[in-house]
């Protein structure tokens, strides 16, 4: 089973040329995720969203703090799916598969094939990725990181540059492959919508990098974005939110 | 969700027929337009070596041609040749070798960014002839004067080419690579090299077109054997024929070596990138 522990988590950004000041990303946090659990984390931008999930994939090193995601003891093999899709261009869609694995069989190239299939992409596998739209792109960025078997999917706001309808079915695709692996997930997200369709549990970070609050969605799968029960959740959230807005004013205004 | 077009196969392969026809006349119009080129050269030549000089201070291109010949096959062409081309070579490789090296440097060190900008600000301005005298200074007749100036002469532009192509690598795509637990080497090979190639191969090109004639030019003055010394003999000798004849070989090996290796290596390349 797989768990993600971090505890007091702090990243703070030296200064840089181009701007001279410390930059506090992440402020403490505080959580913990195990077994087969998709979790949102849902914040405005800026928030130090971006930086959780690349300290937790070991792309970044925090200021203090740990950061510990282990699968029965051993460290955790993460699959990455990006704002942008990041493939290369060179490749082919299927070489751009298999560039993520270590072993080059027959067995790897069947199951590159599978995930592109279960995206629906198996037929542009010798495509390149200019050749694609964005939002095949990002399909073949998200079978690339179930391709590697992940003890844990990290997502950091993978529709986010796509238009709704693209967005809409993407989401319907991601839960498909997610039901079939049930991987422990960190979603990383600002669309409120988007966190109560896909996840268990969200948490909410707040600028400065700090969790807000931690609520458990607890509604049956597969979510249509227009069920009633769903739009429900959505509004708490909402709300949730609004209170934390205020808060954030109204801490701004006493400082 | 891959959309089918809802038109007849019939329609489609007579599209593509037709696009074929187009795609072929546009190849022949290019080639022809080649041809042109080069009888226009010719012509240009006759011109000014009947009406503007005469034929004894600029040859005809059919004499040159028939000296060129003679050269081939009853002179050494192949030594002096065989001896550029080595020195040519040499010179390009070992240049491609330190160029990797410090261009590395470049895009990965300010400190060395900094020192070696202003030594290629100094060797891009140093006029040409200058280094060929200063070969034979430092080098004397040798083979090794000339190898070195063409590599000094080649580095800079292949050197900046790497450092570009390395600085632009897109940082995400290494950034993806190291989270999916690339190894370096395999983010070498996998993402620097494909992507600063194209960069690089520009480079390598100007490198090559200049590593020939800084070759050449040394040669004329720091060598014993090779295509530069025999047009220096020609030279000494009055013999303008044999100067030209000479110039245009070495023109012409370099211009297949460069439809060889270059050309084909970027067709290769083509519709991999972006
Ligand atoms: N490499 C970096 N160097 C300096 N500051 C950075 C760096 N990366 C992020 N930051 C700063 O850290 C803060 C948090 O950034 P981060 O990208 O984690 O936010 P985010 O929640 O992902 O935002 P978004 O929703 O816009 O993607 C921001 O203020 C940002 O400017
Ligand atoms: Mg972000």
């Amino acid at each position: 089973m797989a768990t993600v522990l971090i505890e007091n988590l702090t990243k703070i950004y030296p200064p840089t040329i181009t701007y001279p000041h410390r930059v506090q990303a992440l402020g403490g946090v505080n959580m913990s995720v195990t077994g087969n659990v998709f979790v949102a984390v849902l914040g405005p931008s800026g928030s130090g969203k971006t930086t959780l999930l690349n300290i937790v994939a070991g792309v970044e090193t925090p200021t203090s703090g740990s950061v510990r995601a282990v699968q029965d003891g051993v460290p955790a093999q993460v699959g990455y799916v990006f704002q942008e899709p990041r493939l290369l261009p060179w490749r082919t869609v299927l070489n751009n598969m298999l560039y993520v694995q270590d072993r080059k069989s027959d067995r790897s190239r069947r199951e590159a094939e599978f995930y592109l299939t279960m995206v629906g992409l198996n037929e542009v596998a010798h495509l390149y990725p200019s050749q694609l739209s964005a939002g095949m792109q990002q399909r073949v960025g998200i079978a690339r990181a179930f391709l590697v078997n992940p003890d844990i999917l990290l997502m950091d706001e993978p529709f986010s540059h796509m238009d709704a309808l693209t967005g809409r079915s993407l989401r319907e695709y991601l839960q498909r492959v997610w039901l079939h692996t049930r991987k422990t997930a960190l979603f990383v997200t600002h669309d409120v919508s988007e966190a109560v369709e896909l996840a268990d549990r969200i948490v909410m970070l707040r600028p400065g990098g700090v969790v807000f609050d931690d609520i458990p969605v607890n509604l049956p799968r597969p979510r249509h974005p227009d069920d009633p029960a769903v739009r429900a959740v959505e509004g708490e959230v909402l709300r949730r939110f609004d209170s934390m807005e205020a808060a954030v004013r109204f801490g701004a205004q006493a400082g | 969700m891959l959309t089918v077009p809802s038109v007849t196969p019939d329609a489609i392969s007579e599209l593509s027929a037709r696009e074929m026809r187009r795609a072929m006349a546009r190849r022949w119009l290019f080639r022809f337009s080649v041809l042109i080129g080069w009888v226009a050269f010719i012509v240009v030549w006759y011109f000014f070596s009947r009406v503007v000089f005469n034929p004894r201070q600029l040859p005809e291109p059919h004499v040159v041609a028939a000296e060129s010949w003679t050269i081939i096959t009853e002179q050494d062409f192949r030594t002096h040749m065989q001896a550029s081309l080595f020195r040519v070579l040499a010179g390009f490789l070992l240049a491609a070798v330190v160029s990797c090296g410090l261009g590395w440097l470049i895009a990965y060190n300010a400190w060395w960014r900094t020192l070696l900008r202003t030594i290629v600000q100094f060797t891009v301005s140093t006029p040409i002839v200058a280094l060929a005298i200063l070969t034979l200074v430092v080098f004397g007749v040798s083979s090794l004067g000339p190898v070195i100036t063409t590599a000094v002469v080649a580095t800079p532009y292949i050197m900046m080419n790497v450092a570009q192509g390395l600085t632009g690598v897109d940082r995400r795509l290494i950034v993806m690579s190291e989270s999916f637990g690339r190894t370096r080497s395999q983010i070498i090979t996998g993402v620097l090299l494909p992507s600063s190639l194209i960069s690089v191969l520009a480079g390598a090109r100007l490198a090559f077109a200049v590593a020939w004639r800084m070759e050449l030019l040394t040669e004329i003055f720091a060598a014993s054997e090779g295509v530069g010394f025999q047009i220096r003999r020609s030279f000494e000798s009055y013999d303008v024929r044999g100067m030209i004849a000479w110039t245009v070989l070495y023109i012409a090996v370099m211009l297949i070596f460069e439809n060889l290796v270059f050309r084909q290596i970027e067709r290769r390349l083509q519709g991999r990138t972006a």
